[in-house]
């Protein structure tokens, strides 16, 4: 693997990650802007826009049938939440010319080119998207925010997160509230879109066996051209802000079988460095089947399905997600909260380090085997102050002390408690 | 050890049938750093009801025992749970059991023959005890009820169960509360001893190895107990007829989901039916479907445009022993109107013939989903795995495609496509 960055203009970076070990070439343009509430929903709404048509495919089925000539190329969009910024993304997959059965085609550059039309070139009508779109487009993200319910576990993160954060980007839904989406108007949406792209930080990602002319295909591209240089507009991983809710409780009702408890915890750094320390707290706490949760929760108490933690990396805190019987609430909480404080005590060995390092080294190391996880493991690099390969990853996860994690243990405390229940 | 080799995705795959009849199939794939290994047995939820190899009396377990045991076999006599120890080696495990098999596996980049140990230790090595027994039954019960807050498993359940009158395939694979009570070690242990012989078992290794080597491995590994000869499975005789043609659940959800079946006649390889043909046949499936709904076709785009749908369906053919359909499944505001434009295209489709130029297309597109199925070591091993259990290996979806034309799939649409036997779920507020 070879990992190399171009900038095409001021704020549009190009990277490029060679590997000749996958079948597919893969290409993804993430569009990064600051969350805002004003802006949250246009965000949401602009991927569905535009792979609705482009200027020379006019229509889905265009697009649909195109891709289907070139070997079932995929493409994709979506909606990212990433710290305190936004990002709209957009991906097109297709073979690599060594395994079509008629050989050459030519296929990454065709691939690119339809890629950049979608993003750059979209179908234009009377200064404005076109209003058939929008309003089937509107209704499928209603339908999306509507949708949120629907898997239970993961709306009741959701709705942690939001009592975290309340009065904090972060809050934000990735998708956007319903009562903004009536008042976005097709002519003001082009607008929106147009300053978007002047304003943004663009990033292109190539994975695969690259061609040298790629570069070249990408900077002579038209819809490339057009783009200006940028002072882009988004917002690095930030330390400062922390949540201070201590410990409020939050309990909900909804028709379900199963209570979702959910603890929001706060890791206060110092610096950014620490966050590797972190990666080694959560793995112990809740990130294995040989954690505390997990052992505790699960294994010994018999409680749970489901109990374990997750590290936020881009706000510094850790979710702990545990799916029990509701009557068992305070059972589980007690024993959640005692997991905690053992971490405070030092109650963890040298050899839990080594568990936690190599589980998370072996993760590390496969990063390279997917081409998205690669991606966007570079993509994540972006917004730290301090770049690092995937060497350097996997070096700095083994400095890691018993000290130092528990220095991390200290600098833990739980924010907010949500309980979904019947 | 036999090689065989699939030119256009150009892979190799190795494959030995061991003296003791465990199948073992190893695919290299220079430069990955990921290792896996799935070991598999010829046994799922479906199962429940056997004889004994040299028994004559038929034995019949409550629902939900291959699961059950799934998650048992990680215990140990010495205390251990050999997913603790393989997780401290750095190794990460796991284990799954669907209708038709069982499975343990472990991925990782180092440590592979340390781990290699544990792994071919525990699964030969069972270790009930009425204690531990007794404990899972909270665990397995909170992952059956966390299953019964997931819409979308209860939409393809419920379209099942209006496929099928008695084939076990209409039960859900972690059982119930109920029939999970009833499970003692005694029932695992002869569980166990009748499908966890070599000769009902496969292994697939996928990663950067020597072929030879690993195999020897392997053998190295293994305990010595002979293959124990047939296992015959008793199968309630299934009509050909739907049980009813249209289930509703209400849950919360915001938009309904819906799960239209298409029944079809069991595809079993013993029952006449080359491989090539079951091959063939699900490819020539897969296309109908794409032409019929896929993103290009015109009900994909009439639904689309008037609100109905906001997405593609997933759309699959399932088979395996005793048992074939076909699933349609999404979200719609109106499921029903979904179920009725589809029926439409379909008799349209019938009349009209496949339009040869849509086709080819689609054709296309599907030989490029079946190469991007060799891009990751564990999606490779897996479908060797499941595939290797339905009597297929897995590179005949490549070598096979080309053969599949405009004919025979008008023949497979009049076959398979049957009005009377559809059905449709839904699970709505």
């Amino acid at each position: 693997m070879k990992y190399q960055i171009k900038e095409i203009k001021k704020g549009i970076k190009l990277h490029l990650i060679h590997n000749e070990k996958f079948k597919t070439n893969l290409i993804s343009i993430f569009l990064t802007t600051e969350l805002n509430r004003e802006n949250v929903t246009k965000n949401a709404i602009l991927p569905a826009i535009l792979r609705r048509g482009s200027k020379n495919m006019p229509t889905q089925e265009a697009i649909s049938t195109e891709l289907e000539e070139m070997y079932g190329a995929s493409f994709n969009c979506g909606i990212d939440k990433r710290g305190d910024n936004q990002v709209l993304k957009f991906y097109m997959e297709s073979i690599n010319d060594t395994f079509l059965p008629e050989g050459e085609e030519n296929m990454l550059s065709h691939t690119m080119e339809k890629l950049l039309e979608i993003v750059f070139n979209p179908l234009i009508k009377d200064d404005g998207f076109c209003e058939e779109y929008m309003a089937q487009e509107k209704n499928n993200i209603k339908q999306v925010i509507e949708g949120k319910i629907d898997n239970k576990a993961r709306y009741a993160i959701d709705r942690c997160t939001e009592e975290m954060y309340k009065g904090h980007p972060f809050e934000l839904y990735k998708y956007g509230y319903v009562e903004d989406l009536e008042k976005i108007d097709r002519k003001e949406l082009y607008e929106y879109y147009q300053n978007l792209l002047k304003t943004c930080k663009i990033d292109i990602f190539v994975s695969g066996i690259i061609e040298d002319n790629i570069y070249d295909v990408i900077c002579k591209a038209k819809e490339i051209q057009e783009l200006e240089d940028r002072e882009p507009q988004y917002v690095r991983t930030n330390l400062e802000v922390i949540p201070q809710n201590h410990e409020q409780v939050i309990q909900e009702s909804m028709d379900v079988t199963q209570g979702k408890l959910i603890l929001g915890l706060n890791v206060k750094l110092d610096n950014e460095d620490m966050q590797y320390d972190a990666l080694i707290y959560n793995n112990i706490l809740g990130g294995s089947a040989n954690s505390k949760l997990f052992q505790n929760v699960r294994e010994k108490a018999s409680l749970a399905y489901v109990a374990s933690s997750s590290y936020l990396k881009a706000k510094n805190n850790i979710f702990i997600n545990c799916g029990i019987e509701i009557e068992n609430y305070e059972k589980a909480l007690k024993i959640v909260k005692e997991q905690i404080e053992q971490m405070k005590q030092g109650d963890f060995t040298e050899n839990d380090i080594e568990v936690a390092k190599k589980g998370m080294i072996d993760a590390i190391q496969t990063i390279d085997d997917e081409q998205d996880t690669e991606i966007m493991y570079f993509f994540g690099q972006e917004f730290c102050q301090n770049r690092l390969d995937i060497e350097q990853y996997i070096k700095r996860i083994e400095k890691v002390s018993k000290e130092a994690v528990l220095q991390i243990a200290q600098k833990v405390e739980i924010d907010t408690i949500y309980f979904l229940k019947n | 050890m036999q090689v065989i080799e699939n030119l256009k995705v150009k892979e190799k795959l190795y494959i030995e049938k061991l003296e003791n009849g465990l199948t073992v199939m190893i695919i290299p794939k220079k430069g990955m750093k990921k290792k896996y290994i799935i070991w598999g047995t010829n046994y799922g939820s479906n199962d429940s009801s056997f004889i004994v190899p040299g028994e004559t009396e038929v034995t019949v377990v409550p629902d939900g025992v291959a699961h059950f045991l799934e998650h048992k076999m990680f215990e140990q006599e010495n205390g251990r749970n050999s997913l603790d120890v393989l997780t401290e080696i750095g190794v990460s495990a796991n284990a799954y059991t669907t209708n038709d098999h069982t499975a343990y596996l472990y991925e990782c980049t180092e440590h592979f023959y340390e781990a290699l140990d544990e792994f071919m230790d525990y699964v030969q090595h069972p270790y009930f005890t009425d204690e531990n027994v007794e404990k899972e039954k909270g665990i397995i019960g909170q992952e059956i009820m966390m299953y019964d807050d997931y819409p979308d498993w209860k939409v393809y359940l419920n379209a099942l169960q209006a496929m099928y009158h008695d084939f076990p395939i209409r039960l859900d694979t972690v059982g119930t509360i109920e029939t999970i009570s009833k499970i003692d070690k005694d029932i695992l242990y002869k569980c166990y001893n009748t499908f966890y012989n070599p000769s009902n078992m496969a292994m697939v290794i996928c990663g950067d190895f020597e072929p030879d080597s690993i195999l020897q491995e392997i053998k190295k590994r293994l305990n010595n107990i002979k293959s124990n000869g047939e296992i015959k499975r008793i199968y309630p005789e299934e009509k050909e007829e739907i049980v009813k043609e249209k289930v509703t659940q209400n849950m919360e959800v915001s938009r309904p989901l819906y799960t239209i079946g298409i029944k079809d006649k069991p595809v079993d390889t013993c029952q006449g039916n080359s491989k090539e043909e079951i091959v063939k046949k699900h490819i020539a499936v897969e296309i109908l479907l794409h032409l019929l709904m896929g993103e290009s076709s015109n009900l994909y785009k009439t639904l689309y445009d008037k609100g109905t749908i906001s997405a593609s369906p997933s759309m699959d053919y399932e088979f395996s022993r005793g048992y074939a359909h076909i699933l349609i499944s999404g979200q719609s505001n109106n499921p029903e109107e979904v179920y009725q434009a589809f029926k439409k295209q379909l008799k349209e489709m019938k009349e009209k013939g496949i339009n040869e130029k849509d086709f080819n297309r689609i054709r296309k597109t599907l030989y490029g989903d079946y190469i991007k199925e060799y891009n990751d070591v564990t999606d490779i091993a897996r479908m060797f795995l499941a595939d290797y259990f339905k009597g297929i290996n897995s590179f005949d979806y490549i070598e096979q495609i080309m053969t599949v034309n405009v004919e025979y799939a008008q023949q497979i649409l009049k076959e398979v496509f049957n009005e009377n036997k559809m059905v449709l779920s839904i699970v709505s507020l």
